[in-house]
Parts: structure tokens; sequence; C-alpha cells
């Protein structure tokens, strides 16, 4: 799926982004490399990817909180730090980064003071549900709390392209699906969101559209859908006889459809690019029983497509320039 | 200038009683028990009296004190992250540091205010120019010390650590000539410690460059002092904040 061909004006443009940073001992690690995105109006798009895969880096780059080593960001057409500026774009950032000595609604007034035309103090707060907490201390406030306060911050400017990073990593299951109920009603109301994530769970329910990261690259983006598509193939499983068990999978390995074989008890697990032929084999030639097709999981489609990477670019030493 | 936001700021800074007790009322305790209520405090001393010269001396301490405080927390709390919080509004970092500087002037213009009205109504005496002069010259050179603050909240980056350098103050009041008038060799090396010019400039428009000891000491050393250290810490703010910035 081209989304480009859409012939909007896109949201946010990035055009072989890279970041090199000095690490400690003086090697240049390469955070981000070669990132090119478009998002379009209205959007939902997840950034998943393991830790250090270079999320925050590039959604740093599109806040204008960190400049590219080399590439472009495009904000509505604007820089960065211009998007930011006239409140173009807003974001929720990782933890850290409130006063704890202020209360949460002078938090809100604190920022609300340094934009030219915010939306107002209570609207704000009653959009992130934080009302309730308004003469709290930052301090007193629970991690799920101060989300929803950054949340608030980030609703000041009425944004275009809202940006959240990693918005509920430390929350407990609870507190997180609250967030998210929050922002997808937010995001109902056709507000363009990219948000980066290492759940899984999140970029499946929330997300339109999945960008996979993997070391500074993007390595798939598509729908969940396509993403899923991309775990090559499906798992077969079924119970075999005891006594021929060790025959039958060794005459399964010998098959050229058949990528994995494993054995949990007296059940075989089968990956497949051709579950039909597979499960069809097993039920009328080796005696399976409880014949099962799976479909991939987002997870296990997530994890060969970062380990199909990490393959490409073996040995480890070509990320770090001397 | 942008009320709201200065006003939180104030805010902030009048809620927190034990740094409030450290800048202010503390130095007010001391210029009372070491001046007003000293039998010496009524001697003449230049273009006024003892009274006067220890009410600048412990003005200068609070002010400074205050200065310390703002410029080391607002150095800490840009590196725990609301830098990034403000880096999404439209809020230039030079307005930010004139915004900061402000509330210093500000906060660092109560212990002036509150020791300057006791000397008013206790013993203090000296003549108009004296007055005035030395509470301007307080307020300006505590703003050298915003910036000792801002150095070390960017090197050590936590806010023990600019308790410390507040605490730090303290001995280098001592040796900054503050507490104790001081003699001899002692004298000597003090005037290259940074209180030292700093508080002699502001009690120049009353004793005019004579010690207690009746010694008389020419403008330019204080001048000199207060330059040098002020090239020091400025300096050292501007290599810490530029290895700030390669660390991102």
């Amino acid at each position: 799926m081209d989304l480009s061909t859409h012939h909007q004006t896109p949201v946010l443009e990035l055009k072989d982004l890279a970041k090199t940073f000095r690490a400690p001992g003086g090697q240049h690690v390469r955070a981000v490399d070669g990132v090119t995105l478009n998002v379009q109006p209205g959007e939902v798009v997840a950034l998943l990817g393991p830790n250090g895969a270079g999320k925050t880096t590039t959604l740093d780059m599109v806040l204008g909180l960190t400049s590219p080593t080399s590439g472009s960001v495009s904000v509505l057409g604007r820089s960065p730090r211009e998007a930011v500026t006239t409140g173009r774009i807003s974001a929720v950032l990782q933890s850290g980064g409130l006063l704890r000595d202020l209360t949460v609604r002078e938090t809100v007034q604190m920022i609300a003071s340094l934009f030219d035309d915010p939306r107002p103090v209570d609207e704000v707060m009653t959009r992130a549900g934080i009302m309730a907490l308004a003469t709290r201390k930052v301090s007193k406030c629970s991690g799920g709390e101060q989300q929803r306060l950054r949340f608030a911050l980030a609703l000041l400017p009425d944004p275009d392209l809202l940006v959240l990073d990693e918005p509920t990593a430390g929350m407990d299951v609870a507190a997180r699906r609250e967030f998210w109920a929050t922002m997808q009603a937010d995001a109902d109301a056709g507000r363009t969101v990219i948000f980066a994530t290492h759940y899984l769970e999140e970029a499946d329910t929330f997300a339109d559209r999945i960008v996979l990261m993997a070391r500074g690259h993007v390595v798939a983006d598509g729908t969940t859908a396509e993403i899923r598509a991309r775990a090559s193939g499906r798992t077969v499983s079924a119970d075999l006889p005891e006594h021929e068990a060790d025959a039958i999978v060794d005459r399964l390995r010998h098959r050229s459809d058949v990528t994995d074989v494993s054995m949990r008890g007296n059940r075989v697990v089968i990956a497949s690019s051709d579950s039909d032929a597979v499960a069809r084999a097993l039920l009328v030639d080796l005696g399976g029983k409880n014949v099962e097709v799976v479909t991939a999981s987002l997870e296990s489609a997530f994890l060969a497509i970062t380990e199909e990477h990490d393959d490409e670019h073996e040995p480890d030493q070509q990320e770090v320039l001397a | 200038m942008n009320t709201t936001f200065a006003g939180l700021e104030l805010r902030r800074v009048f809620r927190d009683y034990v740094s409030m007790f450290f800048i202010a009322v503390l130095p007010a305790f001391f210029y009372l028990i070491f001046g007003a209520a000293q039998e010496f405090s009524s001697e003449r001393a230049g273009n006024g009296n003892v009274a006067m010269y220890i009410m600048i001396s412990m003005a200068a301490y609070g002010a400074v004190t205050a200065t310390t405080g703002i410029g080391g927390l607002a150095a800490v709390e840009r590196m725990q992250g609301w830098g990034r919080q403000l880096g999404l509004t439209p809020l230039a970092d030079s307005s930010y540091v004139a915004m900061k500087a402000g509330i210093a002037l500000v906060i660092a213009m109560i212990p002036v205010t509150l020791i300057y009205l006791l000397g008013f109504f206790t013993s203090a005496e000296g003549t108009a120019t004296a007055w005035a002069v030395s509470a301007v010259m307080v307020m300006f050179g505590a703003i050298v010390f915003a910036v000792y603050g801002l150095v070390v909240g960017l090197a050590f980056r936590s806010e023990a650590a600019v308790g410390a350098a507040s605490g730090l103050l303290v001995i280098m009041g001592f040796l900054g000539n503050i507490f104790i008038p001081l003699s001899g060799t002692l004298l000597t090396i003090a005037s290259f410690t940074p209180l030292y010019g700093f508080v002699a400039l502001a009690r120049y428009p009353l004793t005019e460059g004579y010690q207690i000891d009746g010694s008389h000491e020419p403008l330019w050393i204080a001048v000199t002092n207060v330059t040098a250290w002020a090239a020091i810490f400025g300096l050292m703010a501007i290599a810490l904040v530029r290895r700030g910035r390669e660390r991102q």
C-alpha cells in the first residue's frame, strides 16, 4: 500500500533521515540510519521496535529537540521548530520533564502561558481526565496521572500532529487501557497521531498503520494485516502416534515446504510455507490427530522481521563506525 | 514579559520555606545579632556606621544565596527533562534565561529589602548615596552568583549539589571578609576568593576602600576580583552547556 499516491500534503515527511551520536569511548553510533517516511492527515501510526531501534531519536528530530546529522524533516511543510512555535505539532514525552513542586493546574497554566492562542486550561484538563487532580502536587501523582498531565499539555496548542513517545511505559494494565481510551477519543476526532511503543498489543489495537524499526532502519511499513502476512506462512500442529513420532518428525524435516519442526510432548509444531499440504500429509499419510492451522501472531511477525534484519546486518561492528 | 509564567516561578520559590529561611530569615537574624545588637555598631565607619557595614555584608550574603539557588536549580530542572517539555513550546532559550535572571533578581531583592529595612529601623546610619548605591551593587553583583549556581547545576546535575553550592557560600563568606573582618595574610588570601570583590564593591559607597583596621585598599582590587570571577564562571558555564549539547 503506497499512501503517498493520495496527493495530499503529508503531515510528516522524513527524507533519508540519519543521526549519529558519539558514544563514550569516541565511537560513532548511527542511532537512526536513513529513515524515509510519509504520514498523511488523519493517520494513526505506530512506530514499533525493540529498545535501541532509534524510535525516540527519530521522534526527537521530528519535534526539533535534536537536529539530524543528515536528511530532512518537514512537518506540514515547515521546519520542526517552526511547527512547534506555531502549535501545529505537540508531544507527550517519555517520563521525566515535569516540575514536581507545581500542582497539576499550575503546570497546565504555566505551559499555556507560553502559547499565543492556547485552548482553555479547563478544557484540556477535562479532555485528559485530570480535573479531579487540579490541586494535587505533581510529585504526588502516579505515573499514569503524570502521563495524563503531559497529554493535557500536549493538547494546549490544539496540534494537527500529536507525537507520543512510549506514552504508557511504566503504567499498569488498567492505567494503560484508560490512557488509550482517552487517546482513542482524540484520534477519532481526526487528529493525526504517531506513537512509539514496544508493546505489540498497543500497536495492534490502536494504530491503522505500523512502521517497524530495528537498528535505526524502517524494516516494515504497512497495515497490521500486512505486517502479519510478512511473517512467512502459518503454523501447523498435530498429535502424533507415540511410537512413530521420531520417524515422522524426520520425514517432515526433509520436506521442502517445512521451515521448522519442534516437539512439545506428543505434539509436533511445524512452521511451513504451504500449510495446506503439510496438514493434508499429516492427516492422510502420517496419522496425525487434532490438526490445527494457525496464522502467525503479530509477535512472531515482529520477531521474524527484526531477526531477518539482524541477519542482514552481521557483523554488528558495521553499526559502529570507528 | 510573561506574567503568568513569572508569577508561577515566584510562587514556587516562596513556597520553598527552607530556601526562604536561608535566603532571607538567616541573614536578617545575623544582622540583628552581629550588627544591631553589638555595642560597636554605632561606631563611625566611613560614610556611616558599623551597623551599616554589617547590614550591607549580610544583605550581600542573602542575595548570593538566593541567586546561587535559583541559577543552580534552573540548570538541574532543565536537565531533568523540563527543558524538553519547554522545547515543545514557542519559548526561546534566550527568553527563558532572561526570565530566570529576572526571577533571581526579584528573589535577591527580598533579603536586601528586609535587611535594609531592619537596618533603617535599628542603628544603621549612612549617607543617602551609601544606602542607595550599596543596594544596587549588591543586586548587580549577585547576578554573578546566579552563574556560579548554574555552573554547579550543569556540572553535577543534582539538587543536592546545588544545596552544597549554597552551603559553600558560608565558607566563601568567611574567606570573602563578609562575616568577620580579616587582616594581614588572611586578608591578602581573601582578596582572591569569589565573594571578596563582590562585598568590597557593595561596601565601597560606605567605606570608600577603608578596611575596619584602618588600612586602605584601592578600588581596582575589588573590581578585578569581580571581573575575574565573572569571567571564570561565565566560561565554565559556556563549556558545560556545550558539553551538554554534544551528549544529546
